[in-house]
């Protein structure tokens, strides 16, 4: 079985952001990377999968620049086979109809017969590229799986509001998003990391998909306008002074609430 | 100019509250840029909903009335979408950012080489564009977003309008839907099981985000207010994802829903999907060291801070206080 497992290299949950000189994203010199939360359950599926099935061969594909390399690396330490790095500033700026056209053009050429992806990025917050990926695909997809089974079907119990869940089958080649919390993600091994070095990284650009001129900022259906932090409204009474002072005023204020 | 499809939800025999929120916005953009408002509505046994619907602003409402569609299935769902973009020659679908949303939203926008902008707050005309807004990085910041290109779909935030209220009159017109072969299944729906602690019956809730970093910590620094206050813990998903705490302190839209006397939201940041957990709290205390953390939008009271420092030295205050 090949599972195909997308990945996006997004700011550190710790990172400090500001928005960049242009307004249009957030400016991304000097902050650490992570791989998405939501793809490292997504991965830690692919690689049980893995783990009942030897056979089975788990493909990374990540769309960005060279520090991406870093997270493909990470991903082939903690068991990945091989990985694919579209890597071209064409793609700088792409939607996510842009970002799926890509990596439908990847799975296109391996066929995987199972997807996985992130149900949403922790930067972009889409929540929009593995459905349109499934689409351009022609499978079926489900979103927010919290737990995955595959017997011949693929069963999932995918999350709704409130802790409800709802039980859906699927058939293969099928795409699955990844809820947080799914499954304990592992960590790479020394054993894995050294293993990793020898593990190709397929680089690619955007002509090599044949998607020349049709994704990147040029082809994007929403452009970002403006990225601003959202205006104060009201918001909180920010307290001032010593740590001492501020809690004083905190007692005070849960007294006002007749609290105590 | 095409017209403006909402794809309204159904949620036990009636419309959703969502649903008429959409329909809030869509009146507003169609007036504006001389857009017909129509609808969908999809289910078995819906005719009830659709009638409502089109005499409360839904304009000409496309029932799908199937036995294919009784439980939310996606292929069945798409296809009923896509018989309803053909009859009312829609440029602009809107959708709630809900489980159904999340689904079917992406799927209906790639099939059109259309573009997606979720999870909107807003959409305002300007000339005779359109600009959504919504969050990004986790509601740290805003952005507007223009489309280049037509047709768009847009997914919004549930809660963001004022459900549309006046009474306008529409029509209700059948849908015949052909669903073939699906890809996708569905098998049941689990009701979130009963929780031991229940939170949404706290008169004071202590809450501890990702940032307080251990399971010993929530016990060693988060517990010990709650504790002091006579209150319960409660946490942010990551917590609960990690293991730290069970889901039943989980509080949010994947957790509870509460709104206690005091809420203290210590080490949040304050997605928005945290927020609608815990926002209609009658007063919250936040505690961040970020100082432009959203949990300060929706909180009454904030200190920026470590929590480390801050939380400790409250729960001996409060102590003392007590006597
Ligand atoms: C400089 C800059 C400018 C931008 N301008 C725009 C713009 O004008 N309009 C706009 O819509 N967006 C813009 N973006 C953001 C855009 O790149 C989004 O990241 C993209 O739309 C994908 O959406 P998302 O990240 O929200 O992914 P989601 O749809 O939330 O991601 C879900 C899942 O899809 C997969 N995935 C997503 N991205 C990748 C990837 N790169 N590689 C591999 N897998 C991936 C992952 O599995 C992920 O968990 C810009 C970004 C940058 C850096
Ligand atoms: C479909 C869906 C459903 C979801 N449901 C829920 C839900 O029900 N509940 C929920 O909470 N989330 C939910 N989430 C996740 C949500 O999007 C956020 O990821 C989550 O709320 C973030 O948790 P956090 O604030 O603890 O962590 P982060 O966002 O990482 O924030 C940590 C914060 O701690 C602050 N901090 C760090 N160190 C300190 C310190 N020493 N002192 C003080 N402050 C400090 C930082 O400034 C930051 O603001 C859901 C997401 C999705 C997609």
């Amino acid at each position: 079985m090949k599972i195909m497992v997308c990945i996006k290299q997004v700011p550190h949950a710790d990172a400090r952001l500001d928005v960049n000189g242009a307004g249009t994203w957030i400016q991304e010199e000097n902050i650490k990377f992570e791989i998405n939360p939501y793809d490292q359950n997504a991965l830690e599926a692919a690689l049980q999968l893995k783990d009942k099935d030897a056979s089975s061969e788990v493909v990374v594909v990540s769309i960005g620049p060279e520090r991406v390399t870093q997270s493909l690396r990470t991903a082939l330490g903690m068991g990945a086979d091989r990985a694919v790095h579209v890597k071209d500033a064409a793609a700088d700026g792409s939607d996510s109809l842009g970002t799926a056209k890509i990596l439908a053009a990847v799975a296109k050429a391996e066929s995987p017969d199972l997807v996985f992806a992130g149900f949403m990025s922790d930067d972009g917050n889409l929540a929009a590229t593995g459905p349109m990926l499934a689409t351009l695909l022609g499978i079926p997809h489900t979103t927010t799986a919290v737990s995955f089974v595959k017997n011949g079907a693929v069963t999932v119990e995918r999350e709704l509001e409130g802790g409800a869940l709802e039980v859906v089958e699927l058939n293969t080649p099928c795409l699955v998003t990844t809820q947080t919390g799914m499954n304990q993600v592992r960590y790479a091994s020394l054993k894995g990391i050294m293993a990793a070095k020898k593990k190709p990284i397929d680089v690619k650009t955007v002509a090599d998909l044949g998607l020349a001129g049709q994704v990147g900022a040029g082809a994007a259906k929403f452009k970002i306008e403006k990225l601003y932090t959202p205006p104060k409204g009201q918001g909180a009474e920010i307290l001032s002074g010593s740590v001492d002072e501020v809690v004083g005023k905190l007692v005070g204020k849960i007294k006002e609430l007749g609290l105590l | 100019m095409g017209s403006i499809l909402v794809i309204a939800e159904i949620q036990k025999g009636k419309v959703r509250e969502a649903s008429y929120e959409l329909v809030s916005f869509a009146r507003k953009i169609g007036g504006a840029t001389n857009r017909e408002v129509k609808s969908l509505v999809m289910g078995q046994g819906i005719s009830a909903g659709a009638e409502e619907l089109s005499k409360k602003g839904g304009g000409e409402v496309f029932a799908a009335d199937d036995a294919a569609l009784a439980n939310y299935n996606l292929d069945a769902a798409f296809a009923a979408v896509q018989a309803a973009i053909a009859a009312s020659s829609a440029d602009v679908i809107l959708l709630s950012n809900t489980p159904t949303g999340w689904d079917l939203a992406p799927r209906i926008a790639a099939s059109l080489d259309a573009g997606l902008a979720s999870d909107c707050f807003n959409v305002e005309v300007e000339g005779s564009d359109l600009v959504f807004f919504r969050r990004f990085f986790n509601g740290k910041f805003d952005s507007r977003l223009r489309p280049t290109a037509l047709p768009l779909v847009a997914t919004m935030q549930p809660g963001a309008t004022a459900a549309f209220e006046g009474a306008a009159d529409g029509k209700v017109t059948a849908l015949s839907v052909s669903v073939g072969a699906t890809g996708t299944k569905f098998v049941e729906t689990k009701v979130a099981a009963a929780k031991g602690v229940d939170l949404t019956k706290a008169d004071i809730i202590v809450s501890g985000g990702r940032s307080v970093g251990s399971p010993e910590k929530f016990q060693e620094v988060i517990k010990p207010l709650a504790d002091a206050l006579g209150g319960a813990m409660g946490a942010s998903r990551p917590v609960v994802d990690a293991g730290w705490l069970p889901h039943e302190y989980q509080v949010g839209s994947s957790g509870q829903v509460v709104s206690p006397k005091l809420y203290v939201a210590c080490g949040i940041s304050g997605a928005i999907q945290h927020l609608v957990g815990m926002k209609a709290s009658n007063f919250i205390i936040a505690i961040n060291k970020d100082a432009d953390a959203p949990i300060f939008e929706v909180a009454n009271v904030g200190v920026v801070g470590d929590l480390f420092e801050v939380v400790p030295k409250l729960t001996e205050a409060i102590k003392t206080a007590k006597g």
